[in-house]
Order: structure tokens, then C-alpha cells, then sequence
């Protein structure tokens, strides 16, 4: 089989980790696997760049050195805990202190420019896997794997450059993959790749995202056309609902790619929100596992093959979001009323997550992550409050977003009366309510404080706590 | 439109020679100047902002045996990524020869191409051959244009036909005789007798083909073919890679003779189809619009709603290849303006 394995952050966190993670790359290699590695950064150093990025940005140079020691002796000590050998170690030190002395060249630019561009911070961001991925490489080295590491660009992720959330250029990065990896893999080696960061044909660092790693092995496996791919993780698997809210969540053992996906648009932390993208084409399935509890985790497979464990197989909830409606009797019966509304947050750059409109044509109410409320009732109220036909634009902030997903609600009657009776006997008062047409999932506001009750009532009218 | 030009034999010189002898029609009709600012051959370039004379071009090779030997103009040891890096030009052509399977060195002279953003037009079938699609998908990304008419069918509008005719129509099988040296032999060989060498000799001395014929016997060249068009036409994502191949070195005049007797001839035949992308020499009725003789091609689109269409013309030659590089020029010069 050809396997494309990532090991998110805490599978990477200290040499203890890191050795557990190089014993299960040497038994795959051993039963005869041809495997491919992608490694997160160590834990918390990605937030830790950004911030520094920020405090670079005011010229504060005394803190970047402190920062770059710090880091650096991080590193080089988790270096030092698991490579024995002295040669390998010494040329992973080597490295290591080459890359904090570039990454400091960079933040020490970055002070005296007094300017961080979205390109500069994508460049910066990427040295957190540019700097586990060599210690993870020397780990296999030493215990006798004949392991390479590259980054992503290098190793062929080609993506537009759309800094902060780059697009990839799927044929080119197919290509370019298939280029540089499958002569290693064909020779026995074992290609480790830094996540998260690629590059666009110009070859300039761009980034796929927060948790873009999932999405570097998944764009990896569908241009290697993979057997498999395993994502290693600090959870078991895709959950019902958080644990943290309801304590009887389980793992969900299997799942199709397109409710996973709409787990991930809605809240589930557990994956990349377009790393089922490329996948999903090929129908290449994808384990989700954690490193430290052995179970079988969860499966994202095809839907074809995926039976329905349930109507509904998870509860997710999104915090962090406002909702907005834009009222107005005379919007009535108006043609391009809408259009003007979105128009107007399109271009002040708002992201819109839900959207309703009752049948009287008399408010437009949708949901926008919470940071981006007031700029986006600023815009509305410069570009269309006062015309004759919008009266009113009413906002509140302490709202949240919950969603029943599950393929199975297509065509079952009577899934949306459930959730609204289940929500309604716990005296929750629903705001707003979405479904879209393609029926994977009914979401609905309600406020904050109502949010965890509603979830919990959810997983307990579908009884997600039952294993299938 | 400015031009550098990437390779100087037979398509090279015959497009120039179009230029130049043309360029009252080309104004009068297309609104069209094009202007070759840069040649580069092997030994170097030749460049002139003002347009550099194809005579003097041509001279100057035959005296040195490079475009370079030039004394004024001449850039002797000067790369084509020098040139496309360096010279202010619209549009490239890359016209030096097939080679397989990595497609170099014309496939990094597309890629760097692109990336400057000069619209691309090629004759080289390597670079699609090894990377269709990642080309296409690097051009879109930058907004210029890639356009290779000339790759299949040589002057005869085939990719054009397919793409453009037929809109509307399901094509649910193509199925072509491609390679022009090939069917001169197989013809030979049932119309003389003679053996696959004698014939192939004879081509040789006639100059028919190419130095070295070993990629038009071994069915790459059909094979090369056989991938653009199904990128291009039926949108699907394959390299060469993909494409079963088997040449015409195994065919006898036993066969040949046998495939007469009952109304056939053998012929080097590659095919299109939901299950396969094949090249495979294949007996064909005589009164299959297929069976044409000589250095003739003829593609044949089986289409759902209009039926089988046959497309018959001369599949290679400088001027006919450098008419579908003028098409291509034009095209893109059309699409500029919209």
C-alpha cells in the first residue's frame, strides 16, 4: 500500500512523541508500506510566530531575540532527546541553526521596515514545519530509515498566491509531486514533507491555512494516487459533538467525505476545512487517529460505501459569530434588494456563513464571524440604510450557530421537526434557521448561552451516545 | 505581436518566410504585424528589437551553422531562457524537436514562458506529451494563452475541428492514423513489396522524415498525439504514461500482404475511447474513410448526434505546420482584443 501519514502537532510534541511517531513510520516501512510523511510544527510555535510577527511589526527587536533563543533552544533540545547519533545530530543542529538565523534575518527586516505584509507573514509562519521537519528527519534517520525532508513548495505544492489561505494549482502541484516523490519511493526512501506552507509558480512561500497541514497530505496523496492516508492527531477521531460540552460524545467510527467536510465548515476543529477537497475526487479514504490512544479512530470513506450510522451523526456548535437583519417593509416585492445587501459585504470583505429570508421579503438575516459584526453594519449602514426601502439594520453578538449533520437527513422525512421539538423542550429560543438544498445538514442560531443546552438536547434526541 | 522564436528548422523557416511574404494580407485582414524580435538555435540567438531578417538569419546559419554566427546581431552561447528572461516579446514559439518522455528542454522553455507571461504557441509534442495539464492549468493561472494547433495533424485543423465543430456533440471515440513516416512505409510496403527497412530507407533518402524516425516507428509520436487530444478534447488528465503503445517494427510483408488479400491494409492506428488510450497497428477495410495512403492523416470523431466525421489532410511539412502556428497567432492576437 502507499500511505501518506501526518503527524499533527502534539504526535510531534517532545522526543518522546517524535520516537513514537518514527516507530510507527519503521513498522508501516517494514510490512512492505511505501510511505510519505508530513509533519505540523512543534506545539503552540505557529501561534507563537504569529504573535512575534505582531510584536516585530512595532520594532521591538530586544523581543525577537529572546523569542529566537528560546525557540531555538526548544528545538535543538528535542533534537538532542531523540537522534543518538552524533553525526546525524550535529547536521540536524546544523540546520536548525541556520533556519532560526534566517527566521531571525526575516523578523529583524520585518522591525526596521516597521511593515508586515500578508506575503512576509506567510513566509514567517512557515518556519515552524521548517523547523520540526528536520528533527523528525534526523529521528528516522536514526533508527536506520533512509529519510529526506523538504518543504512544501519544494516537495511540488504549487498554489496562487492568495496569502493566508492559498489555493492550490491542482495539475501543477499533481505533476510536480510526482515528480519529486515517487523516484524516492521507488528507491526505498522515506520522503518527509513540512506542512502546511507550499509555494506559488513564482516561488514565493504561501500557506494553505491554519491546519493546512491535513490539507499538504491530502494534496500529496491524490497526486501520489495514495491507498490511504493517516492523520495522526491529538483526537481520537471525529466526535458527535465536543466532549467538552457533552460528556457522552464518542468518536464516530465511519463517515462520508461530505458530511466530514460539513463537520469541519461547521466547527469541528478535527480537520481542515478543504482537505477533503482532493480526496474526495480520487475516493481516496482518510483515518483520522490519535497517536496516544490506540483505536481505530474515524474513517472518512466514500459515500457509496459509507452505510448511515443514523440520520444525524453529529452536533456541531460555532461560536464566535453575529448575526445581522437587514429589515425594511418596503424591501417587499423588490427585485435586487439582495443583491445590493451582499454586494455591499462582498466588497468590505465579509464572510458570510448562513443566510435567511422569510417568504415575506420583509428582512434579510444572516450570520458573520463575530470580528468582522461591525465592520460589516458599518458598510450596510453607509450603503443602504436610509433608502426607502431599508429601514432598520438590528445586530446581535451573542449569538451562536449549531448544526445536525448527517447524509442520511436527504429524504427522511421529519428530521427537522425532531430538532426543533428537541431544542424547544429545553427552552431554547431558535433565532434563525438555514438548511441548505443539498440536506446534509439544518443549522440554526440560537443565543450563546442557549448554545451548549441546545447541543447537548440534540445528542440526546438522536442518541449519538449509542455506538451504531 | 512580437515573437521569439525557439528553434530555426523547416517550421521556423517556413513561418518567417509566411511573415514576410504575407505581411500586406496579414494588416489587411487580421490587423496582424507579427515580428520575429529574437531566434535561438543551438549555437545561440539572433536579436533585433526591429525585427530581425529572416534571410540574414538564414545566412548566417548556413555560413556558421548558428543564427549567432550573425556579426552584428549575433549572440553566440546565448540561451532561449536568456532570451525569453531578457527579450521584451509578446508571444513564444517553441518549435524544436519531440523528445520523450521528460518533454525538456522545451517543457522549461514553455514553464519559464508562462511565468513571464508571454502567451505560448508550440509544435514541440513533448512538453504536452509529459505535462498537459499542469501547463494549461499554469497558463490560465497567469492569463496568457497556449495554443499547438501544429502538434496534431500538422496544416490540417484537427484539434480546431474537434474543439470548435463539433460544440454540442458527445465525441465518444476518436480514432486516427497520425503519423505521417509510418503510413508512408506501411503504404510502400503493400504497394511495393518491399520490407519495413527498404521502405524507411527509401522515405529517408526522399527526405520524408526525420533524422532519427525512431519515435514515429515506436508509436510515441502517435502516442504524443494521442494525449493532446485527449486533454484538449475529451478534458481528460493523462500523460504519455497513460497511453499503451506498440510501433509498426514488428510488421511484415507476410502481414501486410495477408490484410490485402481480404480487402485491408495495415496501418499504425491510435485510438480514443471510454476504456483505452492505445496505439496499435491495425487492419483497416480499404472503404474505411480511415485508409488513406502516403503521408496523409485522417482523424475519425464518432460523435453521438452528428455521426462518424472523418478529417483527411496532409499530417506534416514545414509551411503546412507553420499555417497552424500563423492560425494559433491569430487566434490569440483575436482573443486579445475581446
Amino acid at each position: 500500500m502507499r500511505l501518506v501519514m501526518k503527524f499533527g502537532g502534539t504526535s510531534v510534541a517532545d522526543a518522546d512523541a517524535i520516537t513514537r511517531a518514527v516507530r510507527i513510520m519503521k513498522d508501516l516501512l517494514l510490512q512492505g508500506h511505501e510511505v510519505v510523511v508530513v509533519t505540523s510544527a512543534l506545539p503552540r510555535v505557529t501561534d507563537e510566530l504569529v504573535s512575534i510577527s505582531e510584536i516585530a511589526v512595532e520594532g521591538n527587536l530586544e523581543m525577537i531575540n529572546t523569542f529566537l533563543e528560546k525557540h531555538l533552544e526548544l528545538h535543538r533540545e528535542t533534537a538532542r532527546d531523540c537522534i543518538r547519533d552524533p553525526k546525524i545530530l550535529g547536521m540536524v543542529i546544523g540546520e536548525l541553526s541556520e533556519t532560526s538565523r534566517e527566521l531571525g534575518e526575516i523578523l529583524r527586516s520585518v522591525a526596521h521596515l516597521r511593515e508586515l505584509t500578508s506575503r512576509s507573514k506567510d513566509f514567517l509562519l512557515s518556519f515552524g514545519e521548517r523547523l520540526s521537519a528536520p528533527i523528525v528527519c534526523g529521528a528516522a534517520n536514526n533508527s536506520g530509515l533512509s529519510a529526506e525532508w523538504f518543504t512544501g513548495g519544494e516537495a511540488g505544492i504549487t498554489t496562487d498566491e492568495n496569502f493566508g489561505e492559498a489555493t492550490p494549482l491542482m495539475d501543477v502541484t499533481s505533476r510536480r509531486i510526482k515528480a519529486k516523490i515517487e523516484p524516492m519511493l521507488r528507491a526505498g526512501k522515506l520522503p518527509i514533507v513540512a506542512g502546511y506552507g507550499a509555494c506559488s509558480p513564482h516561488g514565493i512561500t504561501t500557506t494553505l491555512g491554519r491546519g493546512g497541514s491535513d490539507y499538504t497530505a491530502t494534496l500529496i496523496a491524490a497526486s501520489l494516487d495514495a491507498d490511504e492516508i493517516l492523520l495522526w492527531k491529538d483526537v481520537e477521531g471525529l466526535m458527535t459533538a465536543d466532549p467538552k460540552i457533552e460528556p457522552s460524545a464518542r468518536v464516530i467510527q465511519r463517515i462520508s467525505y461530505d458530511e466530514a467536510s460539513e463537520m469541519a465548515y461547521f466547527g469541528a476543529k478535527a480537520i481542515h476545512p478543504r482537505a477533503l477537497e482532493p480526496v474526495a475526487a480520487k475516493q481516496i479514504p482518510v483515518r483520522i487517529r490519535s497517536s496516544l490512544h490506540p483505536s481505530n479512530g474515524t474513517l472518512i470513506d466514500s459515500d457509496r460505501t459509507v452505510k448511515s450510522e443514523g440520520v444525524v451523526k453529529a452536533v456541531t456548535l460555532v461560536s464566535n459569530v453575529a448575526l445581522i437583519s437587514v429589515k425594511g417593509a418596503g424591501m417587499a416585492g423588490l427585485p435586487g434588494v439582495a443583491a445590493r445587501v451582499f454586494k455591499i459585504l462582498g466588497d468590505a470583505g465579509i464572510n458570510i456563513l448562513m443566510i435567511s429570508q422569510s417568504s415575506s421579503e420583509a428582512g434579510i438575516s444572516f450570520v458573520t464571524p463575530r470580528e468582522q459584526l461591525q465592520r460589516a453594519t458599518n458598510a450596510l449602514e453607509l450603503g443602504i440604510l436610509g433608502t426607502e426601502f431599508v429601514k432598520d439594520i438590528a445586530s446581535e453578538d451573542d449569538v451562536c450557530v449549531v448544526a445536525a449533520v448527517g447524509a442520511a437527513m436527504k429524504g427522511t422525512p421529519g428530521v427537522a421537526a425532531r430538532v426543533f421539538k428537541a431544542v424547544a423542550e429545553k427552552v431554547v429560543n431558535v433565532r434563525m434557521i438555514a438548511q441548505g438544498s443539498s440536506e446534509l445538514n439544518i443549522s440554526f442560531v440560537v443565543s450563546e448561552k442557549d448554545g451548549p443546552k441546545a447541543v447537548r438536547a440534540l445528542h440526546k434526541e438522536f442518541r449519538l451516545e449509542r455506538t451504531p | 505581436m512580437r515573437v521569439i522564436m525557439i528553434g530555426f528548422g523547416s517550421v521556423g523557416k517556413a513561418f518567417g518566410e509566411i511573415v514576410k511574404k504575407s505581411s500586406g494580407l496579414l494588416i489587411k485582414r487580421y490587423r496582424i504585424t507579427p515580428k520575429v524580435v529574437a531566434i535561438v538555435d543551438r549555437g545561440g540567438a539572433i536579436i533585433n528589437q526591429q525585427g530581425v531578417d529572416l534571410q540574414e538569419a538564414i545566412s548566417a546559419r548556413l555560413s556558421s551553422g548558428s543564427v549567432a554566427g550573425h556579426r552584428i546581431l549575433g549572440h553566440k552561447g546565448t540561451t532561449a531562457l536568456t532570451v525569453i528572461d531578457r527579450v521584451e516579446a509578446d508571444v513564444l514559439l517553441e518549435l524544436t524537436p519531440t523528445n520523450l518522455p521528460d518533454g525538456e528542454p522545451g517543457l522549461t522553455h514553455i514553464e519559464s514562458a508562462i511565468k513571464k507571461r508571454l502567451n505560448v504557441i508550440t509544435t514541440n509534442k513533448g512538453p504536452l506529451a509529459a505535462a498537459m495539464p499542469s501547463l494549461l492549468e499554469l497558463a490560465r493561472y497567469q492569463g496568457v494563452h497556449l495554443r499547438f494547433s501544429g502538434t496534431v495533424g500538422g496544416g490540417t485543423p484537427i484539434l480546431n475541428f474537434a474543439k470548435e465543430c463539433l460544440t454540442g456533440c458527445r465525441i465518444e471515440s476518436i480514432e486516427g492514423i497520425l503519423n505521417s513516416t509510418t503510413n508512408h512505409v506501411l503504404t510502400r510496403m503493400a504497394d511495393a513489396g518491399i520490407t519495413l527497412n527498404e521502405a524507411l530507407k527509401e522515405a529517408q533518402d526522399a527526405g520524408y522524415t526525420e533524422a532519427d524516425p525512431s519515435y514515429d516507428i515506436n508509436g510515441l509520436d502517435t502516442a504524443s498525439k494521442l494525449v493532446i487530444m485527449s486533454n484538449w478534447i475529451m478534458g481528460r488528465r493523462v500523460s504519455i504514461r497513460d497511453v499503451d503503445i506498440e510501433g509498426i517494427s514488428n510488421v511484415s510483408v507476410e502481414d501486410v500482404e495477408n490484410a490485402k488479400r481480404s480487402e485491408k491494409a495495415i496501418k499504425l492506428v491510435g485510438l480514443i475511447n471510454d476504456s483505452e488510450i492505445s496505439v496499435h497497428p491495425r487492419t483497416v477495410p480499404f472503404d474505411n474513410p480511415l485508409c488513406v495512403k502516403g503521408t496523409l492523416n485522417a482523424v475519425a470523431f464518432k460523435t453521438d448526434l452528428a455521426g462518424t466525421i472523418t478529417v483527411t489532410g496532409r499530417g506534416a511539412g514545414g509551411t503546412e505546420t507553420a499555417s497552424a502556428v500563423l492560425r494559433d497567432l491569430i487566434d490569440i492576437k483575436r482573443t486579445l482584443l475581446e
